[in-house]
């Protein structure tokens, strides 16, 4: 019985070993689950009885989840182009973009275009989130006309469309500062069973939709070929101009969602600051997915867990109490250490 | 190499394996893909070591951990992705990792000025006509691989291993690579030559040695058997040289061309290919072959003239569309151009189907699963699960799984160019019967090849390209290398 036990423990390890070095999934799956270990032994057990326990680790879980939703939206889109093999570090500056698009079609104030035409209440809110995602969808298409027809390096091409976009937005909204409807707030905010969870609800309905798209469709695998091998996949009678144009498009969706989300949720926008540094931190949680930033190999789910395992170590940290200056060190030496990984298994 | 052993996991690639090899021989290293020759010469090269086993160069045992360490015992191995830099001038790659300073420094400025002279009187004692500033991207692969020959050279090469050098030449190109190396066996280097290409070896080689499923089978001189011998070695039975062409119905035309030209590669290309006919294609390197198809493919250059598929004029603006009037095109270099390596096998066989067999964009997996079956039972795949990753498999089944894409799209006409590349002579002859089977199905086959053998063998007739123009046509009788190679060298007339 103890030898059995002995084996058992050996098998286990041979067993983890052999699928944290095959199975990017499962290796990003053991540190996100590591990492869930020691956040709960950082928030401690010093509470008063075990439901309160429950209560404070499900609302901590809860912060974490609702304040990540945003950029796990974002990083849903990244996570297909990169592996279309592209880059778009536009993203940040599209949201601010589209942020204030929309803040001006639902502003209650006397420049509100929505309100001018007589629109209010729940149609206005849709026509804005429409008009939003068609926008978001829109420059998604422009960059990928720079990237297929202009034939650019997608890093050039959206490096350029970020400058363009947070500064075309900081010149217009000058002085301006729409008022953003209660009722739109309720988009982020509608209580279920009195807690605050739409924006992880969101998360998880494009989670599951990009998952489907990625695994089921002819678009979602022509994805995957495109980054694989571009020539192979155009001389195998896909569309590559189409496939990419439909992956930045896909982008720029995302990111409109994120920014009527994040509109939402604070009714306001710092044209300045607002979503910069999201195009690192998406690109940060699809790398830490596993997903090749060669192009043609990556993971939906890996990208959830890449985004929850920098959240998680961002509130771990936060419990510690690490000083926050020295908290995105942390994330570089995830990022790094992601990146590490993914060199071993290709080497091996 | 005394004992060599060496294993991947469970696989056993090489057994117990003896090589030996004097100065001055040239010999020839055989076997089919997946037989070990890559794996030993590897040990050689001390890319890896191997599991049990002993080298010795001039009686000494020397052990080789690294590539350095065998090239420092004067071993050089010349990979078939060769090893050169593009972006950077011919003589400066002669010395990458061991650059001439000025004034004998060891940390001083490159001293290119002498790294150019000393290449150039190289090239010159070699009796190679070679610039050596030119750029190596604009070099045409001989002169690539000579480059290389000429770098292991310099760096005082007593033996140097050649994986395939000639899969991507063509015959004077071939020709300029052989007269370099009986030059260096003159002066007493020993040379591993592998290959596929049976004739190659009878022509060049003093010696043979052959492997088969990681055992050395046969060895000797290559003045003492033939070609069918050694193919005999390699596959362990007989194989079939004789021409397979056989008396088919020819109907209707499928793909027509008049008078095809683009900016560059093609000239007023006319053909007519019917049901169930195959149409041969040779030429030389920088003929156009593959330009002219990839454009009609609507994969290359913008062309003038008309195209006709099924006497109905077409103009085909992308690959999507060429597919979906039933023009199949098999790439060449099978992994620049068709494996899609991040994708299981049951995908890369899969890709072209999507399209029909998908509903609101969903993919129909059982479809899917039922047509790639349906393939690898016809076309005698050799795989795991389909599942598994495409480069699991050996180059012949690999380009099965590319062959079998487009055949589960039943196509009208089927353009394969250079079907046969780095596949072994097995999987080439089931190749072979599966394009004949294809034409008996009424299929219009044109095969894009540069091994005037092989057109013969699998074509009902020939046209010869030449520098973008059809230098001629032959069949039947007039079908030979003789008549190929006059017309591909542009001296016209057969």
């Amino acid at each position: 019985m103890e030898a059995g036990g002995d084996s058992g423990k050996r098998n286990f390890i041979t067993w983890f070993m052999r699928n944290w070095r095959t199975r990017p999934l499962f290796s990003t799956g053991a540190v996100l689950a590591a990492m869930v270990v020691l956040q709960t032994l950082a928030l401690g057990f010093d509470f008063p009885s075990f439901g309160d326990w429950l209560v404070r680790w499900l609302m901590n879980w809860n912060n974490i989840l609702r304040n990540n939703a945003g950029i796990g939206i974002i990083s849903l889109g990244m996570t297909f182009v990169i592996i279309s093999g592209g880059i778009d570090l536009a993203v940040g500056s599209t949201l601010v973009a589209i942020g204030a698009a929309v803040m001006v079609l639902i502003d209650t104030g006397p420049n509100g275009i929505l309100i001018r035409t007589g629109l209010t209440g729940i149609p206005a809110y849709l026509v804005a989130i429409a008009a939003g995602v068609a926008f978001g969808a829109f420059l998604g298409q422009m960059t990928g006309l720079l990237v297929t027809k202009g034939k650019m390096p997608p890093f050039i091409a959206t490096l350029g469309t970020m400058k363009i976009c947070r500064s075309v937005t900081q010149h217009f909204m000058q002085g301006y500062t729409p008022q953003v409807p209660r009722g739109f707030l309720q988009i982020a905010s509608f209580p279920v069973a009195g807690h605050l969870v739409m924006p992880i609800i969101y998360w998880l309905f494009f989670a599951v939709v990009f998952y489907i798209i990625s695994k089921r469709t002819a678009f979602g695998r022509q994805v995957i070929a495109v980054g694989s091998n571009e020539r192979a996949a155009r001389l195998s009678g896909v569309n590559v101009q189409h496939v990419k144009r439909m992956v930045y498009t896909l982008m720029g969706a995302m990111v409109a969602f994120s920014a009527i989300l994040q509109v939402s949720r604070i009714g306001s926008m710092d044209y300045a600051n607002a979503g910069s540094g999201n195009e690192m931190d998406a690109i940060s949680a699809v790398i830490v997915g596993g997903t090749s930033m060669a192009g043609g190999r990556g993971f939906i789910l890996g990208t959830v867990f890449g985004t929850l395992i920098i959240a998680v170590m961002n509130n771990l940290l936060n419990l510690l109490g690490v000083p926050p200056f020295l908290r995105e060190a942390f994330k570089g030496v995830i990022v790094i250490g992601a990146v590490l990984l993914q060199k071993r298994e290709s080497s091996s | 190499m005394r004992g060599i052993s060496k294993s991947f996991g469970s696989n056993m690639v090489l057994k117990d394996v003896d090589f030996a090899l004097d100065g001055g021989e040239i010999c020839a290293l055989l076997g089919e893909n997946g037989a070990g020759k890559s794996t030993l010469m590897n040990v050689l090269g001390g890319v890896f070591p191997a599991d049990s086993g002993e080298i010795y160069i001039d009686g000494q045992k020397l052990e080789f951990t690294k590539p350095a360490d065998s090239l420092a015992a004067g071993i050089a191995f010349i990979h078939q992705e060769l090893n050169l830099i593009n972006d950077l001038p011919v003589y400066e790659n002669m010395y990458i990792g061991r650059e001439l300073r000025v004034s004998g420094k060891r940390h001083g400025l490159l001293d290119l000025v002498r790294e150019r002279r000393e290449t150039e009187e190289m090239f010159r004692r070699m009796g190679m006509d070679l610039d050596p500033s030119a750029m190596v991207r604009d070099l045409d692969a001989s002169y690539k691989q000579i480059a290389e020959i000429t770098r292991a050279v310099m760096m005082n090469a007593s033996l140097i291993i050649m994986d395939e050098p000639t899969t991507s030449l063509t015959d004077p190109e071939i020709d300029r690579v052989f007269r370099m190396v009986r030059a260096l066996s003159e002066q007493g280097v020993g040379i591993v030559f592998i290959s596929h290409k049976l004739r190659e070896v009878t022509r060049l080689c003093t010696r043979y040695a052959v492997l088969r499923d990681g055992r050395m089978v046969a060895e000797g001189d290559v003045a003492s058997v033939t070609t069918d011998g050694l193919a005999r070695h390699m596959v362990g039975h007989d194989v079939r040289t004789e021409s397979l062409q056989r008396e088919r119905r020819l109907e209707r035309s499928v793909l027509r061309a008049e008078g095809l030209s683009d900016s560059a590669h093609f000239r007023d290309i006319s053909f007519d290919v019917r049901a169930g006919e195959i149409l041969g294609i040779t030429g030389l390197l920088g003929d156009g072959r593959s330009e002219l198809f990839l454009s009609i493919f609507g994969a290359g250059s913008d062309y003038t003239g008309q195209v006709y598929l099924e006497d109905r004029p077409i103009k085909l603006g992308s690959t999507t569309q060429a597919i979906g009037c039933g023009i199949a095109y098999l790439p060449r270099d099978r992994k620049e151009n068709g494996i899609l390596k991040d994708m299981d096998i049951l995908e890369n066989g899969s890709i072209t189907v999507w399209p029909i067999i998908s509903k609101f964009g969903f993919i129909d997996k059982t479809r899917q699963g039922s047509l790639f079956d349906a393939q690898v039972k016809k076309l005698r795949i050799k795989m795991g699960r389909g599942t598994d990753i495409i480069t699991s498999l050996s180059g012949g089944n690999q380009q099965k799984v590319v062959l079998s894409k487009w055949l589960s799209r039943n196509p009208k006409a089927l353009i394969l160019d250079n079907p046969t590349q780095g596949v072994d002579v097995g999987a080439k002859e089931e190749i072979y019967d599966i394009v004949m089977r294809l034409a008996d199905e009424r299929v219009a086959i044109i095969v894009l090849s540069s091994e005037a053998q092989e057109v013969i063998r699998l074509c009902d007739r020939v046209i010869v390209m030449y520098h973008g123009a059809v230098t001629g046509e032959v069949s039947g009788s007039r079908m030979n290398e003789h008549n190929i190679m006059r017309l591909a060298t542009g001296a016209v007339d057969p």
